[in-house]
């Protein structure tokens, strides 16, 4: 049973002291003239009070035919009053003869449906109530009754409704920690077991040379590619206590780590809004697609990402041969830093900078600048 | 003869590794796949360095690299990892260990980095330099009650350049310094992070009145 249980039985017991409460009041017949149709009614309030105890108690039959069906029950008895009051209808200080009873309804409607179904109901029973006092003549009409009835529905309905978001968040966290308590399982397994081997195979395989060494290196790219994912480095989302539309740089980039490739990161986390994150990892992987067109297939690059100033940089260097002074520009005319070119403009749509250092023997350098 | 202790949980890994180190010249003083056990050998045996796997079945990395610098004459703890590992990584750096080395690497750039190690010198991958150097924005960024540490400007230059795989020959040439020079700087940005989480260590202790018995 979920949180909501405990709210069924509790108007459960409130309908019970409710109808004592209404017959003590019938029992003093204080301005009751026709005490027999009045205990009818109340024979009525206790059969429905058995009823409604039941019926709400299971969860199938906890529905709007119920609920409607508990509001004019409750409705038709708060309106037999004149005829049980008879002549000295509204006499000072004679209650309905439900008395506290149509709260019932309210309770019932406001915890299934929330605040507003709670003051739809309390607005009904209100509407017969004042109806009641009108027509007895009183004046003026006191409106407490109604006030408070109101004031029950939208409250409690408003309360129920957050325990019950509160329990499907508590449900869903439960679920996402069993989740990852799986996946650590998994990892902990795969890290003992095939890393290790994988690992094992690259080693060797690198000392043994020729074929074994292509092995080797395949070996420690799928080494790569499983403790990533079973780090579990999560496609682009957002940052959990981050603002909504911003998401940490660093899994992204991380994903084109490999033998070839070294990104390194902060500890913490890159934030920055989600077009500027996932601009910027297609920005550095054009980048390094850029290393791999000119350098060879084989050739090393590193990424580094920091933070500085309310910006974020992120560069991209290769071991190639570098270019050379001055010619930095030729190379920008005939098409060689083409791909560099046109990371220019992706960046400067997000409001970043990029700068190219070139050092003859030291490799190229693109470095990108980004506004936090 | 340098003594060297391997902790890793996994044997195979284990065994290759004190494989290539007592090929290489150096003596192998114990193997062992507990960060416990680790522990206690290493104040037994005093291996002049360890070698360190970050990921151990019973403690973290960094519990065995603050145990191991605990010790009266603590070892140089080389710490060996996957790449994926950062945050451990800097974590074990900041309890003591002064290198790291991803397990990708070569054979030779292993056995260079235990020579080093052995040597007293610090040894940087890109991926820990970028770790070092996000952690003292991270210092400087935060409004901290006593002044944390700082990079001077040529320590965050060299920093930079190591992040992006120049080696200390490259950023000598390009810096215009000597070996030796980029060589201190490296360790000195460690050097003053390990201290700084010594000192925040302490203070944390007297806050927490861990001190009163």
């Amino acid at each position: 049973m979920g949180i909501e249980g405990p709210f069924w039985r509790a108007i459960a017991v409130f309908r019970v002291a409710s109808l004592v409460y209404a017959a003590v009041l019938m029992a003093q017949h204080r301005g009751y003239e026709e005490p027999v149709l009045g205990w009818l009614v109340i024979g009525v309030m206790a059969l429905w009070t058995a009823g409604a105890t039941f019926a709400y108690a299971a969860a199938s039959l906890r529905r709007w035919p119920l609920l409607g069906i508990d509001l004019l029950v409750a409705l038709a008895c708060l309106l037999t009053t004149p005829y049980v009051e008879g002549v000295s209808q509204g006499a000072e200080g004679v209650m309905p003869v439900p008395a506290t009873w149509v709260a019932g309804p309210v309770l019932a409607w406001a915890v299934y449906g929330g605040r507003r179904a709670g003051a739809v109901a309390a607005a009904v029973v209100s509407a017969g109530d004042l109806w009641l006092r009108a027509r007895a003549g009183d004046d003026p009409v006191l409106i407490n009754g109604a006030v408070l009835l109101f004031l029950t529905g939208v409250v409690v309905g408003h309360v129920a409704r957050l325990a019950k978001q509160a329990e499907e968040r508590m449900q869903r966290a439960a679920e996402m920690e069993a989740a990852q308590r799986e996946r650590e399982r998994l990892a902990r397994d795969i890290h003992d077991s095939v890393l290790q081997v994988l690992a094992m195979v690259r080693r060797r395989g690198r000392e043994l040379g020729g074929e074994a060494a292509e092995l080797g290196r395949l070996a420690g790219a799928q080494e790569a590619a499983l403790r990533q994912l079973i780090l579990g480095t999560p496609p682009p989302r957002q940052a959990a206590s981050s603002a909504k539309g911003a998401a940490d740089l660093r899994p992204l980039l991380l994903r084109y780590g490999s033998p070839e490739v070294t990104v390194s990161t902060p500890a913490t986390p890159l934030v920055l809004p989600l077009e500027v994150v996932q601009g910027a990892s297609a920005a550095v992987g054009a980048a390094l697609d850029n290393v791999r067109a000119h350098c060879g297939p084989e050739a090393r690059a590193w990424v580094l990402a920091e933070s500085g100033e309310a910006t974020v940089t992120v560069s991209i260097r290769d071991d190639g041969p570098g270019i050379p002074d001055g010619r930095l520009d030729e190379a920008l005319a005939d098409g060689r830093m083409g791909v560099a070119r046109s990371i220019r403009g992706r960046v400067a749509e997000l409001g970043g900078e990029v700068s190219i250092v070139s050092i003859p023997g030291q490799g190229t350098e693109i470095e990108i600048t980004l506004p936090t | 003869m340098v003594r060297v202790m391997v902790v890793d949980d996994h044997p195979m890994w284990r065994e290759g590794v004190a494989r290539d180190l007592t090929e290489a010249g150096y003596e192998v003083v114990a193997t062992v796949g507990e960060g416990g056990q680790a522990i206690r050998a290493a104040g037994a045996v005093r291996p002049d360095v360890v070698v360190l796997d970050l990921r151990l079945p019973d403690m973290s990395g960094a519990q065995v690299a603050a145990g191991m610098a605990a010790a009266a004459s603590p070892p140089r703890v080389l710490v060996l990892s996957a790449s994926a590992e950062q945050e451990d990584v800097l974590e074990a750096v900041k309890a003591g260990a002064s290198g790291y080395l991803v397990k990708s690497a070569s054979r030779e750039e292993f056995l260079e980095a235990v020579r080093r190690t052995a040597d007293g010198d610090a040894v940087f991958t890109p991926g820990l330099a970028g770790l070092v150097l996000g952690e003292y924005r991270r210092l400087a960024a935060q409004p901290a009650p006593v002044e944390g540490p700082r990079l001077t400007d040529r320590e965050t230059e060299v920093l930079r350049l190591v992040a992006k795989g120049l080696s200390y020959r490259q950023i000598a040439e390009r810096l215009v310094l000597s070996h030796r020079t980029v060589q201190n700087h490296v360790q000195n940005t460690l050097g003053k992070l390990q201290l700084h989480n010594r000192v925040e260590l302490v203070r944390y202790a007297i806050e927490r009145g861990l001190d009163a018995d």
